[in-house]
């Protein structure tokens, strides 16, 4: 007689075999999809569901820190200025694309679209918490949340007394983020400004082409350090959460932009350490790799388009062929050859000299086509090679729209917006981020947080909202 | 700049922008008395000229020039006659001043104009849901005819 506690595995359900495992798979594209489901983000459970923050921010950097913790499912109260909100609501390109309303007292004012991803799923109220009145509801949100992220000057909370220090005390557990430019030092009173960051940590100095070839130190034209090191500032929080889990204390994150900015120049300061050389810009050429570069073609894939980003400027392509193979390929090509012989190994073609000649020889061939010509004949003889999109383009790519990356929005405040940073975070098949809303209008939440959460009566509301307290 | 051409008959400074003359040879005029210049500037540095070609057509137009002895006075790109436009800049998407939209490039509504009505609420608190049939009938309105006749897309 067998034993009841034996569990046989021919008993259970499932393959019984290796083989019968294997056949039973689903193929990995299929199973993937069906995991990460795409479009129904919305019926999982959030991973950070239970926590509170507050965010005490302004522009992208330290909104965007707090962005991707509601977007992870936090509940996020941004406090803005009465009346004023946060001042990257007055951004827009060129002053044109505006959402509104903004609030009830500047029916003629809207929210820029600059703001767009940085407070994502928050809820808004407005507090002018230097007043003394505003000192008791800040309080008590402290006690009942789990953290906070600012981006006044350095000691400025501190001054209102609402600084770690001070928080600590009526709430042990609290995790404080301070982020800003330059941080305690030398220059502690200093602003900070993506420009400034990607400047200071010598992250432009290696950006653009070298000025032997026209070029000069190049910001990114968008605030790619502000992104960068708002998601730098959620890893700490992350980090935080888990250690007070383990402690059941808070931390205090001080976390300097400038400084973050450092970590995406790579090699460039251990390189002055070990040579004393200073790293020169490079440009859409590599010093590593070549051929490994962004090329110019003759033509534009838009030739009769109104818009010059498309009509002029729809003319570059990714190639990669810096292994023997391929870079044999391309010379013959191009037609030439001979340059493979000059070059035959990597460590030759890498030269710079090298690379200058190389290049230049690529775009001559490639003067007489356009970019999509120039893509199919490379990619049909293997070589890895892809045009440089534009935005209508990452808008148009089946690969984004299929992985979700790009996608329509039905804001229920803003309509239709068109958003693409909460879903291009990478996906999380259990706990995946997901987007409620963009934005919503300056203290549109105020009743919400301060009534229903806090429990003031109406009264008090009315009364902070005449004396411009909220 | 990469260099300037300082036109010492009216004083004015015409201002070489890097992006078209770093490598660059040819005729360009002064913004403020057409004056032809030719100049041959190789790697951003003025390898000949600016010499002066009177009479002659020129090749192209400064971007920007000013008089830096005679206070703000100056020409903006795109002046015409006097100075070529800034091509990146394409004049008949972008106004300079705010522009109201009622709907997306798919043809759904999205609250791009203003004045909207006000919130209703206290304290400037506002409801959760935009409901446009309620407080945009006309809106409301316009997007059922686009429904209609299939203007409406996913993309």
């Amino acid at each position: 007689m067998t034993d009841p506690r034996e569990v046989r595995l021919e008993d259970l359900p499932g393959p019984k075999s290796r083989e019968e495992l294997e056949d039973m798979k689903a193929p990995y594209e299929e199973y993937c999809r069906k995991l990460f489901d795409v479009g129904n983000e919305y019926v999982k459970p959030a991973a950070l569901d239970g926590i509170r923050w507050m965010s005490c921010t302004m522009y992208i950097f330290t909104p965007h820190s707090v962005s991707n913790l509601a977007e992870l499912g936090a509940e996020v109260i941004k406090i803005e200025m009465p009346r004023m909100g946060d001042p990257m609501r007055h951004t827009s390109p060129f002053n044109e694309c505006y959402y509104y309303p903004l609030h009830d007292t500047r029916p003629k004012t809207g929210t820029g679209i600059g703001v767009l991803n940085a407070n994502v799923n928050e809820y808004y109220i407005t507090m002018d918490y230097h007043r003394e009145e505003a000192k008791e509801p800040f309080y008590r949100l402290v006690k009942m949340s789990d953290g906070l992220t600012e981006c006044y000057r350095p000691g400025t909370f501190d001054r209102w007394k609402q600084s770690y220090r001070y928080l600590q005390e009526i709430n042990p557990r609290f995790i404080y983020v301070w982020g800003g430019g330059f941080g305690y030092g030398p220059k502690a009173f200093g602003g900070s400004y993506d420009i400034l960051g990607q400047s200071h940590a010598g992250l432009a100095s290696i950006t653009g082409f070298h000025e032997d070839f026209g070029g000069h130190p190049v910001k990114h034209t968008n605030w790619c350090i502000d992104w960068y090191s708002g998601t730098q500032i959620t890893v700490a929080v992350l980090a935080a959460l888990y250690w007070r889990r383990k402690t059941g204390l808070g931390t205090m994150i001080e976390f300097s932009q400038v400084q973050a900015a450092t970590r995406c120049t790579g090699y460039a300061v251990p390189l002055y350490g070990r040579f004393g050389v200073v790293r020169q810009r490079w440009g859409n050429w590599d010093t590593q790799l070549c051929v490994h570069g962004i090329i110019l073609c003759g033509k534009s894939d838009y030739p009769d388009e109104k818009n010059p980003q498309l009509r002029n400027e729809a003319r570059y392509v990714m190639v990669s062929a810096f292994n023997d193979p391929d870079f044999k390929e391309l010379c013959n090509i191009i037609k030439r050859p001979d340059l493979y012989e000059k070059y035959k190994t990597h460590k030759q073609r890498v030269e710079a000299e090298a690379q200058v000649e190389i290049y230049r020889e690529i775009e001559k061939w490639a003067a007489d086509k356009s970019r999509s010509e120039v893509v199919r004949i490379l990619t049909d003889a293997g070589i890895l090679a892809a045009p440089v999109k534009n935005d209508k383009e990452v808008y148009d790519s089946e690969h984004f729209r299929q992985r979700g990356s790009v996608r329509w929005l039905d804001d229920p405040m803003m309509g239709d917006v068109l958003c693409h940073s909460s879903f291009s975070c990478g996906l999380l098949s259990e706990t995946p981020r997901r987007k409620f809303w963009d934005f919503r209008p300056v203290g549109a939440d105020n009743i919400k947080v301060y009534h229903e959460l806090l429990g003031y009566p109406m009264s008090t509301i009315k009364k902070w909202y005449e004396e411009n307290l909220i | 700049m990469c260099d300037i051409i300082w036109c010492k008959k009216c004083n004015t400074v015409n201002y070489l922008d890097p992006y078209c003359f770093w490598n660059w040879e040819g005729k360009i005029n002064c913004a403020e008395c057409g004056e032809v210049y030719y100049i041959h500037m190789i790697q951003g540095h003025m390898y000949r000229g600016p010499e002066p070609r009177p009479g002659e057509k020129p090749d192209i137009m400064p971007l920007y020039a000013d008089k830096p002895l005679e206070g703000y006075k100056n020409y903006l790109p795109g002046t015409e006659g006097r100075t070529r436009p800034y091509n990146c800049t394409p004049r008949h998407i972008y106004l300079g001043h705010a522009d109201y939209r009622k709907f997306s490039i798919r043809n759904r509504p999205m609250r791009a104009w203003a004045p909207q009505p006000a919130a209703g609420g206290v304290a400037g608190a506002y409801g959760f849901y935009w409901d446009i049939k309620k407080l945009s009938p006309e809106v409301w309105e316009e997007y059922q005819e686009k429904i209609k006749k299939g203007e409406v897309r996913d993309w």
